[in-house]
């Protein structure tokens, strides 16, 4: 094994909120944290300091701000809410239908899963279209095309949609339950994590596929970096990352990242330069220079720290800012030199 | 880790009670009486904290309990086995609740009287995170004794399950409701029949669902270490065969089992029947082990480890249950009795 360098990490701040952190979402100053319960802290990316507290009933599984920071959407087991930066105010929609993800596509829209559809709505709430139901509550959704076409996850696969058409433009089936969506920032690859533990491949263009089997667990949690050439994933005491550059990852092996029992949450550093940061039920947080060695070569951390209790979501506020909730409302915002030693 | 730290918390795991947070299934018919029954659970004062998901809509709505709608979803698992099935909005739903700060002592699912049971059960199978942090106590059917064997008669198309019969063979409890609108004679015909379809559940006779909610809150059914504690007295008990295709064939031989032999023919048998296996649970002798190897399994699924020690001079007996369609109870005997060792074990007096 390689030695690295450790990553100097410091402490930028650290506040608590209380409940368990579902979701942690960070941009234009802003980080929202969003507890099970149902309340959602908007803090300060710089002091920590509150912001806004907005409430969705019956609990939050979902937590977006909008690019400018203007808005913030959250998804919930009963709705779904979106809160205004202006106003301070929060439309909140009882719709009575599990909303498991929001997802902004640009300024000016947000996509929202909402029971077997998914709603397309604009910053202040309004309905622009709807998707017909899918054959199962969908799972996941997210943005392709300049954030025109609409994908989402459920049931027997991924269902592609326009604003023109109810109906899917296109679909990418699989049969399985499908529970999470990464799309590559290239536009070139569409992944699912999926109940029956494995990662389901397309390429976007044709619709080629390939699955990647062998996992012990089910795949929540994937993510492309901000390159669009790699993506790492839970489904195993070890992340795996996927090299998706040239021909993509058929017949090549994962490098895989070792330092948890179980994965709770995995972020890819902004800016593409291969910095993942994850955390596991163990209590584990950890860095990783996770495009590094050679294909199927097994990493250690750049970084690692113990924590009291796990992390249960992260988020990064820009390269250098890293914010972790842990399962007790600890909020902490960790300091990382602008430019990491290699 | 160090090896010797492993070991520790392996030997630790051992001893350590179970702290995963229970879960009760109620199934059974409309009218049967899950709402009262849930009503009964959700008052009573044990100063418990339940959530309860609903798959259809019922007239609870308690204030200490949290009540979640759902859809039933039933996803095939891309796995090669037609039968393994599980319940989507369950595996979704109970792991929001885990994530929670709130504790539940109990979560209570109150299927449809239409659901199979199976995707359900299998669902704490397959998915490891619900596993990790739940654990299926029970699936309790709820039976009206006026009306089952009506249900229990219906003539399905081909293909099609009668669910009525579904339930009461998956379930480790039968709530015998509504006795008061039925004779002895009648009373007496329905438990029969009951027996004919599962063998193994307790049945509890009861009126307007009141049943002791530790008769069926904390039965632990689905814990190894429970599986046929109590003798079961089916095993010889043959008697009344009536002309239905779901029944269950209990197996108690002496001996020890060659363990290749025995995985073979468990593993083929349930590849092969297992769709038509509900359910199987078993205590068994492995040659050469000192403690009891136990098992229990839900169509194709099977969960077995080491059970408590043999004891000094104790017979190896080997008891197991099938409960399914189309059961041949000679092919079963016999395929088992093939696993048996040819040498009788010696038993120490």
């Amino acid at each position: 094994m390689s030695t690295v360098a450790a990553l100097d990490v410091a402490t930028a701040w650290e506040t608590a909120v209380d409940d368990a952190p579902v979701a942690v979402h960070a941009v234009a100053g802003l980080v929202a944290v969003a507890g099970a319960d149902g309340t959602c802290w908007v803090l300060d990316t710089t002091t920590g300091d509150i912001v806004a507290t907005v409430t969705l009933p019956g609990g939050i599984l979902a937590a977006r701000l909008s690019p400018d920071g203007q808005h913030l959407a959250l998804g919930g087991p009963f709705g779904h809410a979106v809160w205004s930066r202006t106003t301070n105010t929060t439309l909140i929609s009882k719709t009575g239908a599990w909303s498991a993800a929001v997802r902004w596509g640009g300024t000016d829209k947000l996509a929202v899963a909402s029971g077997r559809r998914a709603l397309v709505l604009t910053p202040d709430g309004a309905q622009l279209w709807a998707t017909d139901p899918a054959p199962s509550t969908v799972t996941d959704v997210a943005w392709l095309r300049e954030n025109r076409r609409l994908a989402t996850t459920a049931y027997n696969g991924v269902r592609c949609y326009e604003r023109h058409s109810a109906r899917p433009v296109t679909e990418y089936p699989y049969l399985g339950s499908h529970l999470a969506l990464a799309i590559a920032p290239t536009g070139r690859w569409i992944c699912s994590g999926n109940q029956d533990a494995s990662i389901h491949i397309w390429r976007t263009r044709d619709g080629g596929d390939l699955t990647m089997h062998g996992y012990p667990d089910k795949i929540a949690r994937l993510a492309f970096d901000d390159t669009g050439y790699w993506l790492a994933s839970d489904g195993a005491p070890d992340i795996t990352v996927w090299d998706f550059s040239g021909k993509g990852p058929e017949g090549t092996r994962p490098r895989t990242l070792r330092a948890h029992e179980t994965i709770t949450a995995l972020a890819w550093r902004p800016g593409g330069a291969g910095v993942l940061a994850s955390a596991g039920v163990e209590g584990t947080l950890a860095l990783w220079r996770a495009t590094g060695g050679r294909a199927g070569a097994r990493l250690a951390p750049a970084h690692a720290r113990d924590l009291d209790q796990p992390v249960t979501a992260l988020a990064w506020a820009g390269p250098d800012l890293l914010v972790t909730a842990d399962w007790e409302g600890r909020v902490q915002a960790s300091r990382l030199p602008a430019a990491l030693p290699r | 880790m160090t090896d010797g730290a492993t070991d520790l918390t392996e030997t630790e795991t051992d001893t350590a009670i179970d702290t995963r947070v229970p879960v009760t299934v109620l199934t059974g018919f409309l009218g049967s009486g899950k709402t009262t029954l849930l009503n009964r659970i959700l008052t009573e004062q044990h100063g418990l904290k339940i959530a309860v998901i609903e798959n259809e809509f019922g007239e609870v709505g308690i204030d200490d309990a949290l009540v979640l709608d759902a859809e039933e979803e039933i996803f095939e698992m891309n796995n090669g086995c037609i039968c393994c099935t599980v319940r989507g909005d369950l595996i979704r739903i109970l792991g929001a609740l885990m994530r929670r700060r709130e504790r539940f002592d109990r979560i209570v699912i109150e299927t449809t009287g239409l659901a199979d049971p199976a995707p359900v059960a299998q669902t704490f199978f397959m998915d490891d995170e619900i596993a990790s942090q739940l654990r299926l106590d029970a699936i309790v059917t709820l039976v009206d004794a006026a009306h089952i064997r009506t249900h229990l008669d219906e003539v399905k198309p081909e293909g099609v399950e009668n669910e009525a019969v579904e339930q009461i063979a998956f379930a480790d409890r039968i709530v015998l409701n509504k006795t008061d609108l039925v004779d002895h004679q009648q009373l007496a015909e329905v438990i029969a029949r009951i027996r004919s379809v599962n063998a193994l559940a307790d049945i509890l006779p009861a009126q307007n669902a009141a049943v002791e909610l530790p008769e069926i809150l904390d039965v632990h059914a689905f814990d190894l270490d429970r599986v046929l504690e109590a003798d079961p007295q089916f095993l010889t008990d043959t008697e009344h065969q009536h002309d239905t295709t779901v029944t269950s064939v209990g197996i108690d031989l002496e001996g020890e089992l060659d363990e290749d032999q025995l995985n073979t023919w468990l593993g083929t048998l349930l590849r092969e029947k297992g769709a038509d296996i509900f359910r199987s649970k078993g205590i068994l002798a492995l040659e050469g082990a000192e403690r009891q190897y136990v098992f229990q399994g839900v169509h194709m699924l099977l969960d077995g480890e080491m059970g408590r020690q043999w004891e000094a001079g104790e017979p190896r007996r080997n008891r197991l249950v099938f409960i399914g369609r189309n059961l041949d109870r000679e092919e079963l005997n016999a395929g088992f009795a093939a696993c048996l060792t040819a040498i009788p074990a010696a038993v120490n007096a």
